[in-house]
């Protein structure tokens, strides 16, 4: 038997194992469930060790002098320090360096493509629209310019939602919740797609019913 | 009577109007046949300077056409660099029909460059005078930007006051939020059942603002679960996210005058593998049959999986997320969902903290000018369309401007 | 009893698969049985529902797992529309001239493969044929060996056999990094800076293709497969906001709706999403693969779903007037 023979009968039984629990709970899918967690735990301290630590810190710093990758390496080492209950402080340094760069590059890019680049693609297109177009085009999009606006209500907490507000708002809430219908169909694809991966392995790889 | 005559009238003008342009012999205009030879036209004039408002490394280079593209034999405008520092020089590009302008890209900013364009005609090269010396560099400011800047500028500016006035003590107002009743009726439950609760702070890690509003809301949570005696359950995904939850729950317990009670194990790490921790919250649940279950922070794929086990296992549940493909899921199985922005506002709102409050009533201005653009945008234009307004036109192209983002 | 029932049927089942022929494919006219089959008995989960029979959950994963496998075996021919958000990423592939640089970052890991790898194969596949080169990376650990098993899996088609496209000439691996979208970031100003060596090590500046490719200026047009985060999302905010270069993206189902904004406002230049849109990636490329395989049972599923939905809707009544008739 060879090494393919055995990681596809391998691979089938866990994918069982991980099924079961379709039936219910039991020792089989717990035994899966474990192995699965704890090869995923070791698989990510690997990579991170081989990939940041190796490739970056060791190789970098000692092997090519970016001693510019010193200041991660020393970040990174304080983020350790909440081991030592005593100096464990300081670790929220390296925290709020995380939060502080993070905040700072991701403010500029959504407010330009979230907000800014959308306000501009929903007049835009009501512009395109009127200009030309079908009808079919222009209702869809108007209703893109009604779900904007009653959506934006919708999230506008200075204001209690009664009167005329609240009903604009609960406007809104109706074109939330037909967003998040499309969505959910979206997702009840996806979700077959992945069952269908692993059926397709099981038939194909493992039964060899299918060619 | 009169005025429906003369529609009638110039409607029959326009038509043939129309109609004798759509007759005329249009190819003539640009036949071959009476196009000029290589040797009647001018001279190819080239322009190059440095790319505005880039990061350096690109020169553009435009040219007129004296009228080479209409010559039968003709293949394209060839770009040909000289670096004048080095003195070599190479060609970059041979442009499609129609382009007269290039962007070169392959510059380097030490380096002095001068342009000709070369109209390619039955394979001979008619080349053009070389352009003036041109160096590449980086702009500090991005020009196109400048709107951004200045609608950034106000809605910090907002948030900033906002933030201000709170910690002066001013009271600002912000709806109740009506998933938060639900918050307190599901820790309620737990306790009455004397059943743990479950907490989820999202699969992100601390640099994403939604596990930070979870934890928030986590504080206000376990200071009635420390009050109850509750037991609450808080897997987690990111080991920093570990340290946060365990502190957030310790400092409850601590406020709540029951440091005692406080244990380390309530917050546990499982793994960094998105499917391998959502294995482990379900068994979890399965396992322990949580009375609660909170689902609060950043869910991709999984928020589904778990929010389906959560339901048939009975439990009371509350999420919240911003992230909008993972809402769906969480309406559809739990009790109260939290929508979107609606979690950072319940957040700001138990904790009472002016520079959460202080944001959100910036980011509500942000919404406010979002509402007013959109909607004098969309009158403007339909103004300018149906009468032709030149104010209309001014405003829509007005803001147009504003919110291009380059 | 019940106990024993259960190691029955999966004993029955055991022997069944071990008798069938293999592969085993049903005629037109079986299929075609079989589908109607499927329709009657749910039909008459219907008719119990109304009649206030409600049925256990175990029940509809039965059908789901029905609808799932036996389309595998099964000889229908499925019509094809290429979506607008499909044709708009054909087209600005198909726009590249030989020889273009195309950036193909691979944001996913095993776990969204069924949705991706099709893409992913019919992508390097599409590359290759048309003299594309192609510079992988990932910001997801597991993206790059995804890559790597497309390539493999693409160099054995004769066409692209024929071809012999070379490791460091034709595409490269850069490997992973970690670092998420500071590394779009940083790659705004040096590819260098982020990925100084390929996955096998092989430093940078000896690497052919890579000749000149210092940053965003110098790529054609970014293919981003994304899963997640990090993925088209942060694409899109920097690599396109910041640096102008084009993204095209194929997304897992439950991502696209996400991303589906900007392709309004025009950001993001073009979408497949799920399995569909990798059925029609695969089309519009004219490199039939696994999501055309896959499409028969996803099309088969979500009827089920359909049916079950209209099923539960039906349960709710019946419970409604239950309910009504307990008030009375």
């Amino acid at each position: 038997m060879d090494g393919a023979v055995i990681s596809t009968w391998l691979a089938a039984l866990l994918t069982l194992g991980i099924m079961s629990f379709v039936y219910k709970d039991n020792l089989y899918y717990k035994i899966c469930e474990a192995i699965f967690i704890g090869i995923s735990a070791g698989y990510w301290f690997i990579t991170y060790f081989w990939d940041s630590l190796y490739r970056i810190a060791w190789i970098g710093v000692v092997h090519e002098g970016r001693y510019v990758l010193l200041g991660g390496v020393v970040l990174g080492a304080m983020m350790l320090m909440r081991l030592f209950g005593k100096i464990g402080w300081i670790a929220r340094w390296p925290l709020a360096f995380i939060v502080g760069a993070t905040a700072g590059l991701k403010m500029m890019v959504y407010f330009t493509t979230n907000a800014m680049a959308q306000i501009h693609g929903t007049v835009d297109d009501t512009m395109v629209a009127f200009g030309g177009g079908d009808l079919y085009d222009l209702i869809g999009r108007l209703v893109i310019l009604i779900g904007t606006v009653t959506g934006l209500i919708y999230f506008y907490f200075s204001k209690e939602h009664k009167g005329l507000f609240g009903g604009v708002a609960k406007v809104g809430t109706w074109f939330l919740m037909i967003t998040f219908g499309a969505s959910f169909g979206y997702t009840v694809m996806s979700r077959m797609s992945l069952l269908l991966g692993r059926i397709e392995f099981l038939l194909t790889d493992w039964l060899k019913l299918v060619k | 009577m009169l005025a429906l005559l003369r529609i009638a009238k110039s409607i029959v003008f326009i038509s043939s109007l129309l109609f004798v342009i759509s007759i005329l012999p249009t190819h003539s205009v640009y036949s071959r046949d009476t196009s000029p030879s290589s040797s009647d036209l001018g001279p190819i004039t080239v322009r190059a300077f440095d790319t505005d408002n880039d990061a350096g490394g690109s020169i553009t280079v435009e040219w007129d056409d004296p009228g080479y593209e209409r010559l039968s034999g003709f293949a394209g405008f060839l770009v040909w660099r000289t670096n004048t520092l080095t003195g070599t020089s190479d060609s970059v590009e041979v442009t499609p029909f129609g382009t007269r302008t290039y962007d070169d890209r392959s510059v380097s900013d030490d380096s002095t460059y001068s342009y000709s364009v070369a109209a390619l005609v039955n394979g001979e090269r008619l080349m053009s005078t070389p352009s003036m010396q041109v160096r590449s560099s980086k702009q500090w400011f991005d020009g196109r930007l400048t709107w951004v800047l200045i609608l950034g500028l106000i809605i910090c500016g907002a948030v900033i006051y906002f933030i201000e006035s709170a910690k002066r003590g001013t009271k600002l107002f912000l709806r109740r939020i009506a998933g938060l009743e639900a918050i307190d009726e599901a820790v309620g439950r737990a306790t009455e059942m004397g059943r743990p609760i479950l907490f989820v702070a999202g699969i992100q890690d601390m640099d994403d603002v939604q596990t930070i509003a979870g934890l928030t809301i986590l504080g206000s949570i376990a200071r009635t679960v420390a009050e109850y005696d509750t037991k609450i359950n808080m897997p987690v995904r990111a080991s920093l996210v570990m340290t946060a939850a365990r502190e957030t729950i310790k400092h409850a317990y601590v406020t709540a005058g029951r440091p005692d009670a406080y244990n380390d194990d309530m917050v546990h790490y499982v793994t960094d593998e998105q499917f391998g921790f959502v294995a482990a919250v379900d068994g979890i649940m399965v396992r322990e049959r949580p009375a609660a279950c909170f689902f609060l922070g950043a869910f991709f794929a999984e928020s589904l999986i778990m929010a389906e086990t959560g339901n048939s296992i009975g439990a009371i549940q509350v999420a919240g997320t911003a992230m909008p493909a993972q809402l769906p899921f969480f309406v559809a199985a739990c009790d109260y969902t939290l929508i979107g922005e609606e979690l950072f506002a319940a957040s700001a709102y138990l904790s009472g903290e002016p520079r959460q409050l202080g944001s959100l009533k910036g980011a509500d201005v942000g919404k406010a000018i979002a509402m007013i653009v959109i909607l004098v945008g969309v009158i403007a234009t339909t103004i300018a369309s149906a009468w032709n307004s030149e104010s209309m036109l001014w405003i829509e192209n007005l803001l147009r401007q504003m919110f291009s983002t380059g | 009893m019940n106990k024993y029932y259960s190691w029955l049927i999966l004993a029955a089942l055991i022997i069944v698969v071990a008798i069938l022929p293999k592969p085993l494919v049903i005629s037109p006219t079986a299929s075609v049985i079989v589908t109607i089959l499927l329709g009657i008995a749910l039909v008459w989960v219907l008719v119990l529902t109304i009649r206030g029979h409600l049925i256990g959950r175990r029940v509809v994963f039965l059908f789901i797992g029905a609808s799932l496998t036996l389309p595998f075996f099964m000889n229908f021919e499925m019509p094809i529309k290429v979506s607008p958000e499909v044709k708009i990423l054909y087209d600005a592939l198909a726009k590249l001239p030989p020889g273009s640089k195309v950036l193909a970052a691979f944001d996913y890991d095993p776990p969204s493969a069924p949705e991706l790898q099709p893409q992913a194969d019919a992508f390097m596949a599409y590359a290759f044929k048309h003299d594309l080169k192609v510079i992988i990376m990932g910001l997801w650990p597991q993206g790059p060996q995804q890559a790597n098993m497309s390539i493999d899996k693409v160099l054995q088609y004769p066409e692209i056999r024929a071809k012999n496209p070379k490791y460091g000439v034709d595409y490269v691996n850069l490997g992973f990094q970690s670092g998420n979208e500071f590394v779009i970031q940083r790659m705004g100003s040096s590819f260098r800076g982020m990925f100084p060596r390929d996955i096998y090590n092989t430093d940078y500046d000896k690497i052919p293709l890579l000749n000149g490719v210092e940053n965003f200026s110098n790529i054609d047009f970014v293919f981003n497969l994304s899963s997640g985060y990090p993925g088209t999302v942060e694409w899109v905010q920097i690599a396109v906001d910041r640096y102008g270069v084009k993204v095209g993206a194929g997304n897992t189902a439950v991502q696209a709706p996400s991303v589906y904004p900007y392709l309004s406002s025009r950001k993001l230049t073009g979408l497949a999403g799920g399995m569909s849109g990798a059925w029609q990636f695969e089309q519009a490329t004219q490199q039939p693969g696994k999501a055309s395989t896959y499409v028969l049972p996803q099309t088969f599923s979500h009827t089920v779903v359909i049916a079950f939905i209209i099923i539960g809707n039906a349960a709710l009544m019946v419970s409604y007037r239950r309910s009504k008739r307990g008030e009375a």
